[in-house]
Order: structure tokens, then sequence, then C-alpha cells
């Protein structure tokens, strides 16, 4: 049992890792907008725009 | 989905088709129907880009784009850019926008494709929550105001904010709240895991030091989530109790900061009972419901500035011989400004030269134009109709009138709901007396059994923690506030949703508000034989070109004489004019029979308003105006009868126009010729008959009746800042959010009395548990927690589609 005395400590840098990188997370933006993504991948199809025409008919 | 609308309404916009038609935009093959330029040039942008899927998942009709664009060059000058803008490193120049008409994702996608494509944007992101814009772009290549007009030309409004680097206050709320959350719940996960080993260890053997190990490691861990997650429920509970009025978060500190000493005594002691779990376990579903809740709110906020909204996008600067365009910003007192008809007022100020006619409706709710003459005042955000005028500002920004009525508007909406507060005082001596019950069973056990004391004591605290009973109505309001702003109603008044899922009367007024307040000429009386009809329509179309009585847009549309001179206008009675050798006037019938030599009678049609054109002889036409029922009245009027509320017609018009409406809607009761004061008697008349009444009106001219009815309900499209006196303003054409609004307040009242009762039946059944020590702290936790956190999910169900 006495592996636990390494591997607790190690979970413990693991968890304050994870809290940081969540924390950089929040700070640069990636929560602030949690609507708009879901969408966005339905939308933006690869189809590009048609040649400068007035309206799109097809 | 859209594509199957039924064609009697705009394809863009939703809003109503004018008879006229004519403006159409193929997609799919199918002609769709547009109701004005506006929408056509919009939607011909938005195809002509490749973005036709945006009405494929829009939720919502767009914007109704206006008929004409803003000039956005003062942008462009470098007062402006420094402004608004900040340069990168790169060269690039970056700024924050503020979007009028932003109602979901699809709209966000249309807005970031279509600027993506245009030359000069390298970045673009549009937030659909908090309606706001962060723009990328080289000034080398484009200028800014190509850009915020390619934004107005798809249908929104930008307003760019001064730029200060910061996030939005509700961002920096959020990202702060998720910050605690996460550091709870990784924390958690943590906590557990060493807490499930520690009670195998009691059942199987540990060694001694092992467990004192996971003891100090759950004390390291726990830490963190006290002194820093926690802090809220902390810095909130030492106000209360400051403010000697105890609230919900006093007995959440109280458990957490001591089942946390209790804990760490324990630790350092090297015996008793832990409670790091149940600390951070509460915390932790404490913090999800909050941020649940905050989330709610955020999104139920009303993102107008008013006072950015109402000024110009730039003005005519005069100083000296030389004029350039700045935003409204960049004025200072004592500057020169020019204003063109049709600018609204940039500031504060007096006219120099020139006189004019001014639309203060925004301001005073009075709809008439004011005449205005050198010497006289001017306030910001009000309209110059007719003339071009200087004027010499005196007050910018916050210190003008506008802005001190936008400042009442905040502070109404900020105003918290007296539900709300209720629930407070509530939890306030339901906190008090808990916290006395807590010391009874601390007292009682530690005589009986002084070992499991504490661990009672703060199940019982834990357990009667009243948060589902404090959030069981605010977290209700928030939604529907937020479900009904999807469906294009405001709420100003938390509580007027309450006393609207009561309501049993509504009135309406007619004019603006059944009809859509756009008059129409409906027919033609030529009185005497020297003019023809076309003739007649011609001079009075030249004679009413003059005028800006409401009224006279009934004439806009037809051709009119050439040759005006010599225009006099009457206020409020007619306008005179000569064209070629004949002196005309128009308006009311006192007024063209003064002019005339042979004064005889005429009879006029009691159903339609009347307009008459003479000369000096003798009166020569009477033109029939009528106002249009808006082309949803009758069907909201038919769905608003189906759920049991019984309208009535309640107008100042006279007896004929409003029969006929009544007769068009249904046979309705309806009253007229009613002054403010008699619609008042007629609300309190229905109040003695123990009536709960909802007023609905333009939010004009019936101010005080709306402010006696239990609910008021005003229409956008009626002046703007009276939106303050009433409770609820549906937005866009149409008056079908009346009947969204009234099914989902009661959705709110049955959402309400499901969430209290539960909470209420909760901490009965649990207090006499915990009391009696069969609650361990950690189930006390997690029983809390769900129960506040079933309450917030229940009120998330008002966020639904709407079931009739």
């Amino acid at each position: 049992m006495n592996v636990l005395y390494l591997l607790i400590p190690l979970g413990i840098v693991l968890l304050a890792l994870s809290v940081w990188g969540f924390f950089w997370a929040v700070r640069s933006g990636q929560f602030d907008d949690l609507e708009s993504p879901s969408v966005q991948i339905l939308l933006d199809d690869d189809r590009a725009p048609p040649p400068a025409a007035d309206r799109t008919d097809a | 989905m859209d594509a199957l609308a039924s064609p009697t309404t705009c394809f863009h916009c939703g809003g109503p088709l004018p008879a006229t038609g004519g403006f159409t935009v193929v997609l799919d093959g199918i002609a769709r129907p547009l109701c004005c330029r506006g929408c056509e040039a919009a939607a011909r942008l938005i195809l002509s880009q490749g973005l036709g899927r945006y009405y494929e998942f829009r939720e919502m009709p767009g914007p109704r784009s206006g008929e004409t664009a803003n000039d956005w060059s003062a942008f462009d000058r470098e007062a402006a850019l420094r402004r608004y803008t900040h340069e990168r490193a790169d060269g690039t120049r970056e700024l924050s926008l503020q979007l009028e008409g932003l109602h979901c994702a699809a709209c966000a996608w249309l807005i970031e494709s279509s600027l993506t494509r245009t030359a000069g944007v390298t970045q673009i992101h549009v937030n659909p929550g908090s309606a706001r814009a962060e723009l990328r772009y080289e000034p080398r290549r484009t200028a800014l105001s190509t850009l915020l007009a390619r934004i107005q030309a798809l249908g929104f409004t930008p307003l760019p904010l001064s730029f200060t680097g910061e996030v939005a206050v509700d961002t920096a709320e959020r990202r702060t709240a998720l910050k605690r959350l996460g550091v709870a719940g990784l924390a958690m996960m943590q906590v557990t895991t060493y807490t499930i080993s520690l009670y195998a260890g009691l059942m199987q053997g540990m060694a001694p030091q092992l467990e004192q190990f996971l003891r100090f490691v759950s004390l390291l861990v726990a830490t963190p989530v006290v002194l820093y997650a926690a802090q809220p429920f902390f810095v909130s509970a030492w106000q209360s109790v400051r403010a000697r009025r105890p609230g919900m978060d006093l007995p959440v500190a109280l458990s957490i900061g001591a089942a946390y000493l209790w804990s760490v005594v324990a630790t350092l002691r090297g015996r008793g009972t832990v409670y790091y779990d149940s600390v951070v376990m509460f915390t932790f579903f404490l913090l999800l419901g909050r941020y649940v809740e905050m989330s709610l709110r955020h999104r139920a906020g009303l993102r107008h500035d008013a006072l950015a909204r109402l000024l110009p996008a730039g003005v005519l600067r005069v100083s000296g011989e030389r004029t350039e365009r700045v935003t409204p910003d960049e004025l200072s007192a004592g500057e020169r400004v020019r204003l063109l008809p049709g600018e609204r007022v940039p500031a504060d100020g007096r006219i120099d030269s020139g006189s004019t006619e001014v639309d203060e409706s925004l301001l005073t709710g009075e709809s008439a134009a004011q005449p205005r003459g050198v010497g006289d005042a001017l306030s910001a955000g009000t309209l110059n109709l007719s003339g071009a005028i200087e004027m010499t500002i005196t007050r910018v920004g916050q210190d003008s009138t506008l802005a001190a009525v936008s400042r009442l508007i905040d502070r109404a909406q900020a105003s918290r709901p007296r539900a709300a507060e209720l629930a407070d005082r509530v939890a306030a001596w339901f906190v008090s007396g808990m916290l006395l019950l807590a010391a009874a069973v601390a007292l009682y056990w530690l005589h009986a059994d002084a070992s499991r004391a504490f661990a009672t004591v703060l199940a019982v605290l834990v357990v009667t923690c009243p948060c589902a009973l404090s959030l069981a109505t605010p977290a209700a309001l928030a939604a529907a506030t937020t479900q009904l702003a999807r469906c294009g109603v405001l709420v100003t008044r938390g509580q007027a949703l309450e006393r609207l899922a009561h309501a049993d009367r509504v009135l309406f007024d007619k004019t603006g508000t059944l009809t859509r307040g756009e008059p129409r000429l409906e027919s033609v009386t030529v009185l005497d034989a020297r003019l023809s009809e076309a003739q007649a329509l011609a001079v009075a179309a030249a004679l009413e070109s003059h005028s800006a009585h409401p009224l006279a847009r009934a004439f806009a549309q037809l051709t009119a004489a050439s040759g005006v001179r010599e225009v006099r206008a009457a206020p409020g009675r007619g306008v005179e004019a000569l064209i070629g050798n004949t002196r005309y006037r128009i308006g009311r019938m006192e007024y063209v029979l003064e002019a005339c030599a042979n004064r005889r009678g005429f009879a006029t049609d009691p159903a339609h308003t009347s307009v008459v054109l003479g000369d000096t002889e003798a009166p020569l036409a009477v033109f029939h105006i009528t106002d249009t029922l808006r082309s949803d009245a009758r069907t909201t009027l038919a769905r608003l009868a189906a759920l049991g509320l019984r309208c009535e017609i309640a107008s100042g018009d006279r007896a004929g126009p409003v029969a006929e409406a009544a007769a068009a809607l249904g046979n309705i009761e309806a009253r007229a010729d009613l002054t403010a004061a008699d619609k008042l008697a007629r609300v309190q008349a229905l109040h003695a008959g123990h009536h709960c009444v909802a007023m609905v009106g333009d939010g004009v001219n019936d101010a005080p009746v709306l402010a006696a009815a239990d609910v008021s309900v005003a229409l956008a499209s009626g002046a703007d800042l009276a939106k303050v006196s009433a409770d609820l303003v549906l937005l866009g054409e149409g008056l079908g959010g009346l009947v969204t609004a009234v099914t989902t307040s009661r959705r709110l009242l049955r959402v309400i009395r499901q969430n209290l009762s539960w909470a209420v039946l909760y901490n009965l059944t649990a207090v006499p548990l915990a009391a009696c020590g069969w609650v361990e702290p950690w189930m006390a936790a997690i029983g809390m927690s769900t129960s506040s956190l079933l309450v917030v999910l229940n009120a998330m169900r008002l966020r639904g589609p709407v079931r009739a």
C-alpha cells in the first residue's frame, strides 16, 4: 500500500493541472458562448457562395 | 419550416404584407413575398452571399429592416476610431458592437458569415447570448463605416461600444461563477474518492498512518473549496447578518464553516469524524443551482441601451465655415451642429437659426409634431421633422434629458420583483426559526448522546437551508421572462406576469393598437363640379405633403400637383397653400369653412374620419380615412376569449369607426368617445366588480390608464420610452405575443405553486428526520441540493415550447 503515498500526491498534481487548465479555458472565453457553436456545425457547409449572382434560385 | 409559413406575412421579418405587394425574393424556386424595400434588400443580400440556410435554422423571424440606411461615415474619422477601436500590433483594429435585433444563433451565424466574406475583416465573433460582436478588421482594406453599413443591410442595427478592453459585466460574473463551480466540482471528485477509501478502511481495517494521510489530503483539497468556491456564501451571509436580516446564505455559511472547522480540528488531533465530503458536495451542488439561476437571469436581461439607440449615428458639426460629420459622443457643450429634416437631435441644445417641427413622442409620449423656432430648446433623441436648423449644444451625454430618462428605466428594471422580496422576507423568518431549532436540537443531543450531537446539528442545518424556497419564484420568473423575450414579449416588471395569469378582462385601445396606426384613404366625395376626383386628390396630396399630421400619411402615396406656393400650416387644424391662382385649404371642416365664401353644409360619413378640401369659394371634396385593423387582431381576440378573457374596446375615437372595428372583431363590447379619465373610470368600475384588468394600448396617450390597470401592455411601435409605464411590451408587428404572454404567465403560476409546495413539503419531512439523528450530514447535503436543483429544473420547463 506504500505506493499510495506516491499516487495520491500525483493525483493532486493532476488535479492542480486540470484546475489550471479549466481556468485558462474560462479566461480565454471558451465558455462564453455555449450556444452558437452547436448551430454553426449545421450551418457551415462546404457549399461555396454562388458566383456574384443577384439571387440564389437553387 | 419557414417555407410553409402562411404567405400573408413577410418572408423576412414576419410582419404583415402591404396590400400593394410587389416585393419578392426567390428561394428554392419559390417566390417569397416581402413587406418592404428594406426587407427585400436584406433578403437579397443574404441570398446573394449563399447564406439562405439562415431561413431554415432561425428560431424566429428576422428584424424588420429600415427603409433608409444610416450614414455611418462619422465612424471613419480618427477621433471616432480612437474612441471605439483599438489598434493592435499587427495593424488591425478591433472593436465591440452591441447588436439590435439579434435573436438566435442563426442570426449570429448570418452576421459572422456575411462579414467574413467582406474584404478586410480578419476576425468576427458574434455572441447570441449577450448580443455582442467582437470585430477585427484591416483599416487599410476597408472602412469601419462599410462594415457597419453591411451589418445594417442585413437588418441588424450595430451600436459601437466605447473601447475599454474589458469584458462585459455579465461575462465577468459568469466566468467567476464557472471557475468556482469548476474548483468545487473537481475537488468533489477527489474528496469523494478519499472518503470512500476511508469508509472502506473503517470496515476492512486500514493502517492508521494511511488513514491520517488521507485525512490530510482531503483537508488540502477541501481548503480551496471553502476559501475560494464557497466565498460568495460567506460574503452574503456576513452582509445579511450586518443588515440584521438573516438570509438563506446564513445557514449555508454556518454549515460549511462549522463542518470544515470541526473536520480540521479532528484531522489535527488525529481522532473524531471528518466531513470534508459533505462540505465539498454541498458547496458544489449549491453553486450549480446558483449557476443555472444566473444563466437564466442573464438571458432574461434586457439588452437595450435606450440612450445609445436613440442618438443618431452621426451629426454635422459646424465650426466656422467648416462642417464635418462626427459621432454624438464627440460633441461638447457650446458647439454648433446642423440638423436636416429626418435627423435625430444628438444632444440637448437651443435652436440658433431656422424653424422646424419636432417629434418628441419618445420623451413625452405626445405624438403630434411640436413647432420649434429660434431660441427654443431641443432634447436629445427627439426627431427633427420638417426644417433644416442649426443648434448650439447645451448638455451632452450623461447630463442630457434623455440620459435622465434612461436612468429611470434602468432603475425600474433593477428593482426586484415583489415576489422575490417576499420570498426573502419569509426566508429571513424561516432561517431565524431554523437556527433556533438547530440550537434546541444541539442542547437535546448534548444531554442525550454528546458524541452524535455535532453530526445531528450539522444535518439539521444543511437540510433546512431554505434555498429551494428562495429559488422557487425567481428561477421560474427568470425562465418565463426568457421564454417570452424569445417570442417577442419584453417583461419590464416580473410581478406583472403573476397578475396577468389572474386577469379576466382585457381592455384594448383602438388606434395604433387594434389598428395599425397607418391611416388609409378609403373614399373621396367630390362636392363641387369644378374639380374632378383625380384633381382633388392631386391637390390634397400636394397640400398634405407639407403637413406633419398623422392623417397626412394617408396621402403620401399619391401623385401630388406641382407648383405649390405660400404654404401656411395651422398645427392641428390644417394646411393652406396657393396652387396656380387658387388658394386651397385642407384639414378639419371648421378650418376649411372659415375661408369659404359659401359655407354650405354637407354630410360626412360618420364611420370614418373626414378631411375636407376647399378653396376660397366653397368646400370641394371630403376624404374619408380609415385605419386598417391589424391582420392578427381578430384571431388574437378569439384566442384570448378561448382562454377565458373577456375583451372590450375602450377608445377615444368616434362611435362610428369604433363600432365598425368592434363588429369586424366579432361583436365585442366597445365604448367610444372616451377621454383618458373615462377610461380610468372604466378600469375602476371593473375593479369594483372584482375583475383583474389588463390594458393594452400604444403606451402614449393612455399612460394613466395603463398605470391603473393590473397589468399594462404596450406595443413597441408606439412611442419607445413610453414603454416604461407598461409592464409588458410587445415587440414587432402584431398582437400575437399577448396570447403567448397569457399562456406563459399561467404556466408560470403553476410552476411557482409546484416549486413552493415541493420546497415546503421537503422541509417538513426532512427536518424531523434530521433532528432525530437519522440523517447523516452527507445525505443532508445531497437531499438539500437535489431539492434546489429540482426547483430550478422545474422552472426551466417554462423555456420549452408553448402548449396552449
